[in-house]
């Protein structure tokens, strides 16, 4: 949608205005659609959220309940109210547990995010990594990994991986914990709910290290799907004929290979990278929900399954909701950074 | 006359032999008859041993693959089909309807496979016709992008508008100009479409999504597992490697070429 906007009117703050404009119109229209297409499945449910919980089925006690939760008034305005309390963070209670969703939703997300930007962070890094040091280099035995990996994400199930991942560091080696996110035997220091964060900021890296041995396996799951997109887009990219003509240039000047590729080129190629990266973050948070169920790990993926599998209202209208809105977040992130970087990038390198 | 290749032979032969799992198993994958023997090792009645339930491993996991595979090929005929017909109305429907299409493909992108699964069993029960409908609905858009290159490039292509001006119409300048040239791209679509079904599919199923545990899918089979896999670890290895080497025999294949 954004390559509708091309051209000069992206130069200058009017162009940036503009895209701003574009960019949370398409946001606003996405959060409709999804929130009027949830609410309809949540109409559409073939049981009843609320007989399904209550232990002797009495059809008034029922109506009762439902009357209380606002479940009997007219669709329009059961759906404006869903949109008001989802706005303004009045998500209500789990009908199985009672505990309030937002709270939930507190202790679970920051363990997701934290997974999964650790995740993507180390698959990027390996990606690039990976691919520049086997250009640079010249060396065809570093261009073979960057090949398999990018079959490995094909054919391997990612969540077959983590546990052959556990089977043998976990359980034949000992070396790492085998799934959990904290021995809770030890205080966990709280605050923000990311816990790398909590123990920095309290100083106490007895705590960090038990939170990052408990994050090894995870992250070095999770990052490999990554990696391998990663490696694809920019294995494609470099070998772009100006690409070509770029590092011929560069060389002909003299320039060392750690600066043409660790600078010019690089910076060259970072668009594609966060472009790609944010066109897959919907695969990417598959992946986290996987590798969540492999590692017992107390995130958003294992809170919405259940959830949906026990049909519990609150959780389904307000987490799904809050997952798609994520999920809009990164790629409406991704897209601006990468036009951006993009643009600036190219027309700066051609004029140099 | 052509040369067949070792790996495409190969493929074809391992697809056979995985859905003969369907007509013959040595014992019956679902039957928990072995119950005082559950967790035992390899034997000559047992090739591979017999899972927690008292069921006969090999015969699960063959069903399982069976089972797999024609889920994951039910998915790639929905995603095809539906990325087809959005083509089709992309390119020859009414401006309204373009628009529309294009609308909507951009904003199908942004949803993970996982979300149109959960979003489906909010309103279906968990079952394996539920999943293969997220999946094929999931890869729509992905689908939807390739499919409309490939088109466009091959019916703008110069040797399809000159057969055009000799007089070639409909039928006969689909079968004789376009399809040749859309084949080889087509069957590598195909192919990178099932195997990323595939993988969603058993992924799902491994989240527990497909309703009935006892359901034979390596991803389920895998799911019901991951609790031995302390006494058995061969029982969660095995799923895992068989579906690996029935994508890797594929993403090895040269057919189109």
């Amino acid at each position: 949608m954004t390559s509708k906007v091309s051209g000069n009117s992206l130069h200058g703050k009017s162009g940036q205005a503009r895209l701003f404009l574009i960019e949370s119109r398409r946001f606003l229209i996405i959060f409709l659609v999804a929130s009027l297409g949830l609410f309809a499945a949540i109409n559409a449910m073939p049981e009843d959220p609320v007989s399904l919980r209550v232990k002797n089925p009495d059809p008034e006690r029922i109506q009762e309940i439902r009357d209380s939760l606002g479940l009997n008034d007219p669709a329009p305005i059961r759906y404006l109210r869903y949109v008001g309390s989802f706005v303004t963070l009045d998500w209500g209670n789990s009908l199985i547990s009672g505990r309030s969703v937002r709270e939930e939703i507190a202790r679970f997300l920051p363990a997701t995010i934290e997974l999964s930007v650790l995740g993507i962070g180390f698959g990027t890094m390996l990606g690039v990594m990976l691919v520049l040091v086997a250009h640079a280099t010249g060396w065809p035995w570093l261009l073979q990994p960057v090949r398999g990996l990018a079959a490995l994400g094909l054919t391997v199930p990612i969540f077959w991986i983590g546990l052959l991942l556990v089977l043998f560091i976990s359980v034949h080696l000992g070396w790492l914990p085998v799934g959990g996110r904290y021995d809770f035997a030890y205080g966990a220091p709280s605050g923000t709910g990311f816990l790398l964060l909590d123990s920095l900021l309290a100083g106490d890296f007895q705590a960090m290290g038990i939170a990052l041995q408990h994050l090894v396996l995870p992250v070095l799951t999770l990052g490999l799907y990554p990696a391998a997109v990663v490696a694809g887009t920019l294995e494609a990219r470099l070998s772009e004929g100006y690409i070509q003509r770029l590092i011929t240039a560069l060389q002909s000047r003299g320039f060392s290979p750690v600066r043409i590729w660790g600078k010019h080129v690089l910076r060259l190629v970072s668009g594609p990278v966060v472009t790609v990266i944010g066109t897959q973050s919907g695969a990417l948070l598959g992946g986290a929900v996987l590798t969540e169920t492999v590692y017992s790990w107390p995130g958003m993926g294992r809170f919405l399954v259940d959830g949906v599998l026990n049909r519990d209202l609150f959780v389904i209208q307000n987490g799904l909701l809050l997952i798609v809105v994520l999920a809009l977040v990164v790629v409406t992130l991704s897209d601006v950074v990468a036009n951006r970087l993009d643009r600036r990038l190219t027309s700066k390198e051609d004029s140099a | 006359m052509r040369r067949i290749r070792v790996a495409d032979a190969w493929a074809l032969f391992l697809l056979a032999f995985v859905l003969l799992g369907y007509v013959y198993t040595p014992h019956d994958p679902m039957a928990q008859v072995f119950r005082e023997n559950a967790l035992d090792g390899p034997s000559v009645s047992h090739w591979l041993g017999i899972d927690g339930l008292g069921r006969d491993f090999l015969s699960r996991l063959w069903r399982g693959g069976a089972n797999t595979v024609s889920l994951a090929a039910c998915a790639l005929g929905i995603t095809l089909s539906l990325a087809a017909g959005l083509v089709a109305i992309e390119q020859r429907g009414p401006i309204w309807c373009r628009r529309s299409v294009r609308m909507l493909i951009g904003l199908w992108v942004a949803l993970p496979v996982i979300f149109i699964g959960l979003f489906l069993l909010v309103f279906l029960k968990p079952s394996p016709g539920a999943l293969v409908l997220a999946v094929g609905l999931g890869n729509m858009a992905f689908a939807f992008r390739q499919l409309r290159v490939y088109w466009i490039s091959t019916r703008e292509a110069l040797y399809v508008k000159s057969s055009e001006v000799l007089g070639s119409r409909g039928w006969q300048l689909f079968r004789w100009a376009i399809w040749p040239n859309l084949k080889p791209d087509l069957f590598a679509l195909c192919r990178l479409l099932f195997a990323i079904s595939a993988l969603e599919l058993s992924g799902l199923a491994f989240l527990g999504l497909i309703g009935d545990p006892d359901f034979a899918e390596l991803g389920s089979i895998l799911k019901q597992n991951q609790a031995y896999v302390y006494q058995a670890p061969m029982l969660v290895v095995l799923p895992g490697a068989f579906l690996s080497s029935i994508l890797l025999s594929l993403h090895l294949t040269r057919f189109h070429r």
